[in-house]
């Protein structure tokens, strides 16, 4: 650096952009997690479900979209345009490119949070979103990775620091993963259907899943701790050797542990090893990052008393290490038989959300808000109790869900003496960790409060401060291109194309290896003879299922346990599932499992549930869903649904296709007239009948015939 | 057509490869990472959020 020390050059940081990501962060995130408290009272209080567009099915989408995309989503692009131009030595290579991102972004969000309550979804939990915002999320970030990967080439240092890695690989994955696991077939501007089926696209979507937890929320916070905590504890990071090893081992071990997401169920067993393996090892390297982190704090504990942004990160750190040891544990299998249906998985999932992602954005805004607009926060104290108010939210949160979790996981398995259900009842469960869902919701509008100071500190802070605010001035030397040339592996680190190219080739080559077997060997996905397609009404009903977003409460896929196959039948078959695109196998059961649902009860039944659910199970805390008995059946795209069922390779009849539209009529027309001689006339015309055709298809197939092997062929 | 040519050959190897692979990739990492040579430049790469000139302006 010293010999061209004759070429300084003096620059603006653009902080215009990351004031505006610093504001959208805190609107996003009241949004979001109000949305969350909201449907947290709709568990606890039935009656809350307000109509059609805001049920639970529908606003649980909206909730996780908001919280990752838009609050987590906007608060990584906050602190990578702040910290990326400062440890580059540059400004963002384009202007307009930063502002199309931001804006550009800002409106997918809204979008989602429109088109959600409307029940537009195609059905996948975390990618809910239809397929031209998926086209626009796309477009949107290419044009941030070419901003960002022209800042790199841009930049004055010649070493690219180890934040920057983190944000790069982030970055390419998160391409990868949305463009491979939104892949569908559009039948409208509205609707698609996913390329794959069944257990395939469970695999990509689980793969997608636990991906997006490892890159929008783990490797881009990493990377922001990586620059924000040394600056905040004013020292460099404890081993930097350390950062690298977390990087490289996050980079390779990550990609492969989404299948854990589907112990037990039809997904082939060496996957599911595979994903689990692989978790188990990521504690290594998580834990490694987390006592890196902390570590750096050495010597300058006694300013985290004083300092509200080393409370928030140092708390923050804590809850990454805490669910990321509980993350591996839960990849166990017999841990996992256990904990998968029940609220573990959400208490696991919000000591990493509220803990690690919450609380280090908030000590990121309370580090950049007095710097980006000059002016001291406008009070320290509320600061505090925002802390503190916080931390009681997430421990009520967690410990609440993990009680929950346990308690009704235990009655599920439980046996009497004479080895029959304890509790066959699923509603016996539910009723019994209501009193925990009170205590979520309490955690979670604490939570939130903590939240909403934040935003008053934060706009008061802004009120006070000077009305033109300069971008902040630096100086740096050009960057000398002749790359360095010791040794291979430094001058990969100081080539920013080449670095990318590898993480990439990282990333996509143990995504190949983990998805294409399941694609081609065979025995994977043996199919059953006696499954059929379903039925164009059937096909209306799973429409409807979809839109509701009932996978949200319900699985569709019995585990091969003792347990299971007493309370819902016969565990399922990968091959029962070949047809549904999208697979709705579920990852929740607030209700319980409906993949044997054919002839559990009458039509008549379903109809008055579908009503009102405690007109039927009177501890029920499921919604109603009166409007799908007035509103009229619409089988005007019926055929056209058929035909791109074809096109996804489900083998309908030609007639099955001319005929769609008559063929649902006549089936609707049937159960209508099996309803009226039970006394509910009228309903051969309403959304009901297709979804009660649904509803009763659901694991027909295997009961009509006596258990069969797999057959061969397909 | 490639689905079915692939269906036959033994990719049920395929990820145990993966993992062999992967954890090669890893030890090489780690041994390069602590090669004495790159303490120094370790060092100044870590001190390079804190060496920033004009951003102590709070």
């Amino acid at each position: 650096m010293s010999q061209a020390a004759q070429t300084v050059e003096r620059f603006r940081y653009d902080d215009a952009i990351v004031r505006k990501f610093a504001l959208a962060t805190l609107l996003w995130g009241v949004v979001g997690m109000l949305v969350g408290v909201i449907i947290a009272a709709q568990l606890a209080f039935h009656e809350l479900n307000l109509g059609q567009y805001l049920t639970f099915g529908r606003l649980r989408p909206l909730h996780t979209n908001a919280v990752i995309f838009a609050f987590a989503g906007n608060a990584i692009f906050c602190g990578m345009y702040y910290s990326s131009q400062r440890v580059l030595k540059t400004r963002m290579w384009s202007d307009a490119l930063s502002k199309i991102h931001f804006w550009g972004w800002q409106l997918i969000i809204v979008s989602a949070a429109i088109t959600l309550p409307m029940g537009i979804t195609q059905g996948k939990e975390y990618a809910e979103l239809e397929w031209p915002i998926d086209v626009a999320i796309a477009v949107v970030w290419v044009l941030f990775i070419v901003n960002y990967m022209m800042t790199v080439f841009k930049r004055r240092e010649r070493h690219i620091y180890v934040a920057v890695w983190f944000y790069m690989a982030s970055l390419i994955t998160v391409a990868v993963l949305h463009v491979v696991n939104s892949m569908s077939i559009p039948l409208s501007l509205t609707k698609s259907y996913s390329l794959y089926a069944g257990v395939q696209d469970a695999l990509v979507q689980w793969w997608y899943g636990h991906n997006a937890v490892a890159f929008v929320l783990t490797t881009p916070f990493l990377g922001m701790m990586y620059y924000f905590l040394p600056k905040a504890a004013q020292r460099p990071v404890y081993s930097y050797r350390l950062s690298i090893i977390h990087f490289w081992s996050l980079v390779f071990l990550y990609i492969w542990a989404g299948p854990h997401h589907l112990h037990y169920t039809a997904l082939p067993d060496w996957a599911a090893t595979l994903g689990a393996a692989f978790s188990i090892m990521l504690l290594a390297p998580s834990w490694g990052g987390m006592i890196n982190g902390l570590l750096t704090l050495r010597g300058a504990w006694h300013r985290v008393s004083e300092d509200i942004v080393l409370k928030f990160f140092v708390v923050g750190l804590t809850f990454y290490g805490m669910s990321t040891f509980e993350g591996p544990m839960l990849s166990i299998k017999s841990v996992n038989a256990l904990s998968h249906y029940t609220d573990w998985t959400i208490g696991h999932v919000h000591s990493g959300a509220l803990g690690w992602n919450g609380f280090i954005s908030f000590g990121l805004l309370y580090y950049l808000v007095p710097r980006l607009w000059k002016t001291p926060m406008f009070s320290q104290k509320l600061a505090n109790a925002h802390f503190w108010i916080g931390t009681l939210g997430i421990v009520l949160y967690v410990v609440s869900m993990w009680t929950a979790g346990i308690t009704q996981g235990l009655m599920w398995r439980a046996f009497d003496e004479s080895g029959r259900l304890q509790y066959p009842d699923f509603v016996e469960t539910v009723v019994q960790i209501l009193p925990f869902y009170h205590i979520r919701l309490i955690g979670g509008l604490l939570y939130v409060a903590g939240v909403l100071m934040c935003g008053y500190n934060v706009l008061r802070t802004i009120s006070a401060a000077p009305k033109v605010l300069e971008d902040e001035e630096a100086v740096g030397t050009p960057l000398d291109l002749t790359p360095l040339q010791e040794s291979w592996h430094r001058r990969l680190e100081s080539l920013p194309g080449r670095f990318a190219l590898l993480t990439l080739v990282a990333v996509v080559v143990a995504s190949l290896f983990e998805l294409i077997p399941t694609f081609l060997i065979r025995s994977n996905v043996p199919t059953i003879a006696a499954v059929k397609p379903y039925t164009s009404l059937e096909l209306e009903g799973r429409d409807i299922y979809i839109r509701e977003g009932c996978y949200n409460c319900h699985s569709q896929m019995i585990r091969p346990l003792r347990a299971e196959v007493a309370r819902y039948g016969d565990f399922s078959k990968a091959g029962e599932s070949v047809y549904d695109h999208p697979f709705q196998w579920g990852s929740k059961r607030t209700g319980p499992d409906l993949a044997r649902q054919a002839g559990k009860y009458p039509d008549l039944w379903h109809v008055r549930h579908l009503e009102d659910p405690r007109s039927i199970v009177p501890a029920s805390i499921m919604p109603k869903y009166d409007w799908l008995l007035k509103q009229d059946l619409d089988l005007s795209r019926t055929r056209d649904k058929v035909a791109t069922m074809m096109t996804l390779g489900v083998p309908y009849t030609v007639e099955q296709l001319d005929q769609a539209e008559a063929l649902a009529r006549q089936q609707a027309a049937k159960i209508g007239q099996g309803l009226a001689e039970q006394g509910r006339p009228g309903m051969e015309n309403k959304e009901i009948v297709a979804l009660v055709a649904y509803l009763q298809r659901l694991g027909a197939d295997l009961k009509s015939q006596s258990p069969t092997g797999p057959v061969a062929g397909r | 057509m490639l689905s079915r040519v692939m269906g036959q050959a033994d990719l049920a190897i395929w990820p145990q490869l993966a993992l062999v692979i992967f954890f090669a990739v890893f030890v090489a990492v780690v041994f390069r990472v602590f090669q004495r040579s790159r303490v120094e430049e370790f060092k100044r790469a870590a001190m390079l959020p804190l060496d920033e000139e004009g951003s102590e302006n709070v």
